[in-house]
């Protein structure tokens, strides 16, 4: 830490000088005599002082929060030796916003004293950002001189992608042996009632069916259906993104696919994660709520990694993308790999379905209104419909979401028809 | 309540120099030294303040000397006040923008601000008062060199007391 001089001291010895030779030309003794107010706060700086001794402590309200929430900063300074003028900064990381109070603040400590100043920041996009980065610069009393010192308590806060609740979810075509929310053909275990038939050893008492016993004279029981859970694997295309910043077709699958994750781990599911792109991420499926905080942390670090490298998915583990999974895979489908594969998974006997996160709507608002913008947008359009029919007759069942709209919306409906094309098949 | 000051002391310094001479070019110039404060305090510039001084000043220098106005010491001494004035407050301005300022801040200035300017005047009555008689033992001829070498030493003295205080010892 080292004193320096600051810029009012500059203006001062300037305006001092002009004063001082307009002085001598004009031969007055009264500019002399105005000089001296000024020449004499300069003289202090012949007095060197001793640096400030202080204690800056930095707290968060929280290290977890969603996209658009905020994060309450506070700043605590406790001065061991009197600080005549202190300045405080904190940079906030961008994409984050002060949407209350300043990041700035400028305080007079005696010795002994705290003061305490706090302020609100928001992120409106997920990601891991660092706060705890603290400028301090102090003057000294006259602001002649400043000493700035950086603070640096690192912490992270975890803006998690917002998910939206789902009511309707795309329901998996096969599924596994642990208990979950879907009714299952077989009987077995559960609440559901299927079909009754007559008591044989073994039978538990309270699955007596009492009022068939009775009409027919000899015991029944009642027989239930399992209930049996799924694994889900959400496949993230991160292969490429368009829109603009905090509004990209990444953001808007990565909010669809923690929409996903939350809803599926509610119904018992184990739910896993791929990204796949120039690097390959991925979350072992698994279930609860610490294995969605495991799958948010995956998602808030998703980001588009450009390669011309094409990644197999034979790389990912078999635990990764276990037999059976329902695979659901998220893409604006502008890079063909990905595409091809979502084949390949098909190909592989996995239960596909390819939500597709619409970009054209999100390029049209970054375009003109021109004509030949429209025209280009109506195009692409049509040429995505045609790859969408393709995709199709690959056995692959697609949904088209806007952004714009509600996720629950796209997907709703969707169950009847991917029965009525499995009935086709 | 912190952009009052600033106007207030080139309003002051204005006043004070249109005391001296209450004629239309000392307004105009005024005028302008205002303007340069409204543009220092609008935009995140320092010059136009340090500018906005040195202009008050040359107004009130030329105010002097062509009205040859009986020396004032006490109207001098709240001249260089004002100007101090003006360049602190502009200073802490531009210090205090966008931040959340302490309720300590704006009184300790002011008290500080107040126990200077009594010292100062006081300082200068005293050395007035101890001037008349050293000044009819000085040569005649000698004196405007002295005023000019004095002058100059107190610029150097003062500049390099800055520069070796920009050099301070790190801690």
């Amino acid at each position: 830490m080292t004193w320096r001089v600051t810029p009012l001291t500059r203006s001062l010895l300037t305006v001092i000088a002009w004063i001082l030779s307009l002085a001598v030309l004009t031969a007055r003794p009264d500019l002399f005599v105005a000089v001296l107010p000024l020449a004499l706060v300069l003289a202090t700086l012949a007095v060197r002082p001793s640096l400030p001794d202080y204690l800056v402590t930095h707290r968060i309200s929280s290290d977890r929060v969603f996209e658009g929430d905020t994060v309450t900063v506070t700043v605590e300074v406790t001065a061991r030796t009197a600080a005549p003028l202190m300045e405080l900064y904190e940079p906030p990381a961008a994409p984050g916003a002060v949407v209350s109070g300043n990041h700035r603040a400028v305080m007079t400590l005696r010795p002994g004293q705290t003061a305490r100043w706090s302020y609100e920041v928001s992120y409106p996009v997920r990601g891991v950002y660092h706060l705890g980065t603290l400028v301090v610069r102090v003057r000294d009393s006259w602001s002649l001189r400043w000493a700035e010192r950086r603070h640096v308590e690192g912490k992270r806060v975890r803006v998690h992608p917002r998910s939206v609740p789902l009511r309707a979810l795309p329901r998996p075509r096969r599924t596994q042996t642990s208990v979950g929310d879907y009714v299952s053909r077989a009987f077995g275990e559960g609440i559901e009632p299927g079909d009754i038939r007559q008591f044989a050893p073994g039978d538990r008492i309270r699955q007596v069916n009492w009022r068939a016993s009775l009409r027919l004279g000899t015991l029944y029981v009642t027989q239930q259906h399992r209930e049996r859970n799924a694994d889900v694997v959400l496949m993230l295309d991160t292969m490429a993104q368009v829109g603009t910043a905090s509004v990209t077709t990444l953001d808007a699958a990565v909010r669809a696919a923690a929409s996903l994750a939350t809803a599926y781990l509610a119904r018992k599911d184990r739910v896993g994660l791929i990204v796949y792109g120039g690097v390959i991420d991925w979350v072992r499926p698994g279930s609860g709520r610490a294995h969605y905080e495991r799958i948010a942390d995956s998602l808030l670090r998703a980001d588009v990694v450009f390669t011309y490298v094409t990644k197999d998915l034979k790389l990912v583990p078999p635990r990764v993308l276990p037999p059976h999974a329902f695979v659901v895979a998220l893409t604006p489908l502008l890079d063909r790999r990905f595409t091809q594969a979502a084949v390949d998974l098909v190909g592989r006997g996995f239960d596909v379905l390819v939500l597709v996160v619409s970009p054209v709507e999100l390029m049209r608002g970054t375009l003109g209104a021109s004509s030949i913008d429209q025209l280009a947008c109506r195009l692409w359009t049509l040429e995505r419909r045609a790859r969408l029919d393709e995709m199709r007759r690959h056995g692959l069942s697609v949904i088209e979401w806007n952004p714009g709209e509600p996720l629950e919306a796209a997907i709703a409906g969707l169950d009847r028809r991917r029965h009525r094309a499995i009935v086709a098949r | 309540m912190r952009q009052v000051p600033v106007p207030a002391f080139a309003l002051l310094l204005g006043v004070l120099t249109f005391r001296v001479a209450p004629i239309e070019p000392v307004v105009v110039i005024g005028l302008a030294g205002m303007l340069l404060v409204i543009v220092g305090m609008v935009m995140p510039w320092r010059w136009p303040i340090v500018t906005a001084a040195c202009l008050f000043t040359t107004n009130h220098a030329l105010a002097l000397w062509a009205m040859d106005a009986p020396v004032s010491i006490f109207g001098a001494a709240c001249f260089g006040l004002a100007q101090l004035g003006l360049l602190q407050a502009a200073d802490l301005r531009r210090c205090t923008r966008a931040a959340t300022v302490g309720s300590g801040v704006v009184r300790v200035q002011i008290a500080r601000g107040i126990a200077f300017a009594a010292l100062t005047l006081a300082s200068t009555m005293l050395g007035t008062a101890m001037a008349g008689p050293l000044s009819a033992a000085l040569p005649v001829t000698v004196a405007p060199v002295l005023a000019a070498a004095g002058a100059l030493g107190v610029v150097i003295a003062l500049a390099m007391a800055a520069m070796s205080a920009g050099r301070g010892p790190s801690g």
